[in-house]
């Protein structure tokens, strides 16, 4: 009997999956199903047209940034945190949550306001700024998690067979957090990636990511181009996701 | 090295416990935050009693107009069915998941985790796909001889969009709490006679409530702020809150009235975390 609600809920969860991949080959215009024809002729648009391509390239460049700046600020706040007692640490775990319990629509508005003052709304660097603090919260938990399950004996180990503090960091210390570390920043990656809200608000025309052209091809409702593209997004998904299960490799998201 | 506060085997512990430590480490993305972060939510607070000019008027408009009213209710009703939903379809699923520990469980975990990491707007487009009156259940109805009902841009649509959206928050929600319950426990019911479904009554259920919670929490929060998917799925008629902040500055460039919504949201989803914070803290949400 339960098993019979899993299945019709997975059913559900992954439909859409299964629309997206026939009607990018479809050769109608508009979204019907199924597909009159199949051909491959919105693959070459999407690969031609700048359209798409710039803010694929965007997305990718302001992903790989905010993930990069995030682990940079979120690593040491992480140990930080994790191993010492000092007063206030209610407050910092409160702050370095707090973009989570935000909504985004919220966080948005103030972007806008505020990087218009700035006069970086619709650039790329703003938009850099503005999803590194969304991601921040759970690449903090997921790296604060790794830390809180180290065995600290290692690095008392390497201290007492000689290593100083920083060769005992990076060659016992970070090796041994790698898994936790990479997880964290594919989060990071992940969320700046498909975050769509504030990307719609400050974005502008300069700094469009593929969620927000997204965005604007269905609610326009005539670039059959979109399906492509999600189709292609669904690809790298399953590729990121399934092979390493097929490998018998637990996957990531089972932190 | 310095060890001075610690009193036990001072060599083997050389960057523990001191304060100014912590700080240093903190320091950095604690400033980010504050600056690039706090600093903008308080421009909106600002925003929404200055703008065009200093009162409260906005929120006078907000709580005394029916019409605007009505979207708050509205956006309760909704947040409210989709996380009733997710619970329903999410427990049975995380169940089998958290009980069975076999290639099934596995596959099922995958394709929730692959949902999960698909975008909103490719699972929204294909929504609109499925809905759409050239869509797969329009044809069905077709085929059965019937008029089919409109579909897409409705409460309906918008709500099913976003129980497809959330429903893997809920499964994970429910998946941490549900793992840690010990087998034993049930084995332990059942061999003291109790069948299947009073065992899961008794004992499964109570100690799976803390997940419940979580994923209620979770799911709820998200869905009062819901941005995307309630714009394009969704009915101007029934409006949730963040389709009325899109209106109010795409149409009408009312920044101080879309601000002074956006508080009333934070407002909310704040009272609703404190709350959680107070019973069961905030870190365990996300855990």
């Amino acid at each position: 009997m339960p098993l019979l609600f899993a299945i019709i809920a997975t059913a559900f969860l992954i439909a859409p999956l299964f629309i997206v991949v026939p009607m990018s080959f479809s050769t109608s215009t508009s979204f019907a199903f199924p597909p009159e024809g199949y051909w491959l002729g919105y693959y070459r648009a999407y690969f031609a047209s700048e359209d798409w391509l710039i803010p694929t390239a965007n997305s990718i460049v302001i992903a790989f940034c905010a993930m990069m700046v995030t682990m940079l600020l979120v690593i040491p706040a992480a140990f930080g945190f994790v191993r010492h007692r000092f007063a206030g640490k209610a407050a910092i775990n409160l702050l370095f949550l707090l973009p989570l319990a935000v909504p985004h629509v919220v966080a948005a508005l103030g972007y806008y306001g505020l990087l218009s003052r700035l006069g970086i709304v619709g650039t790329i660097f703003g938009l850099i700024i503005a999803e590194t603090a969304l991601s921040m919260p759970v690449s903090f938990l997921v790296v604060c998690a790794a830390l809180k399950g180290y065995d600290r004996n290692l690095e008392r180990a390497a201290m007492s067979a000689g290593a100083g503090p920083l060769r005992t960091f990076f060659w016992v210390t970070l090796p041994v957090l790698r898994p936790g570390i990479l997880v964290a920043a594919l989060f990071a990656f992940l969320q700046t990636f498909n975050e769509s809200v504030v990307a719609l608000f400050i974005g502008g025309r300069d700094a469009s990511t593929l969620p927000k052209k997204m965005f604007e091809s269905i609610r326009l409702e005539t670039d059959p181009v979109i399906a492509v593209v999600s189709t292609l997004l669904t690809g790298i998904v399953v590729l990121a996701f399934v092979v390493p299960v097929l490998f018998r490799r637990k996957p990531a998201y089972v932190v | 090295m310095t060890a001075t506060t610690i009193t036990d085997t001072p060599r083997h512990r050389p960057l523990e416990s001191r304060s100014a430590a912590a700080w240093l480490l903190l320091t950095p993305g604690s400033l980010f935050l504050i600056l690039l972060f706090v600093v903008p939510i308080g421009y909106v607070l600002l925003l929404s009693f200055t703008e065009p000019k200093v009162s409260l008027d906005h929120f006078r408009r907000i709580f005394t107009t029916p019409l605007y009213t009505s979207v708050m209710i509205n956006t309760f009703r909704t947040s409210l069915i989709v996380t009733l939903s997710c619970l329903l379809l999410g427990y049975p699923l995380a169940y089998v998941i958290a009980r069975r520990n076999d290639a099934v469980s596995l596959i099922f975990l995958t394709l929730v985790g692959l949902s999960f990491w698909t975008g909103f707007l490719v699972r929204t487009y294909a929504w609109l796909v499925i809905l759409g009156n050239r869509g797969p259940v329009a044809a069905t109805f077709g085929v059965l001889g019937l008029e089919p009902p409109q579909l897409l841009f409705t409460s309906f649509s918008s709500t099913l969009g976003m129980v497809n959206i959330l429903l893997p928050y809920m499964v994970f929600a429910l998946l941490s709490v549900m793992k840690k319950i010990d087998p034993n426990h049930m084995r332990a019911a059942a061999s003291l006679g109790a069948p299947p479904t009073a065992a899961f009554r008794t004992v499964f259920l109570p100690q799976s409530l803390p997940g419940v919670v979580n994923g209620s929490v979770l799911v709820f929060t998200v869905c009062l702020g819901f941005y995307v998917t309630p714009i394009l799925l969704g009915t101007p008629r029934d409006m949730m809150i963040s389709q009325l902040i899109n209106q109010q500055i795409e149409e009408l460039l009312a920044w101080g009235f879309a601000a002074a919504l956006a508080v009333v949201l934070l407002a909310v989803t704040s009272f609703l975390m404190i709350l959680y914070n107070r019973f069961v803290g905030l870190d365990r949400l996300w855990g």
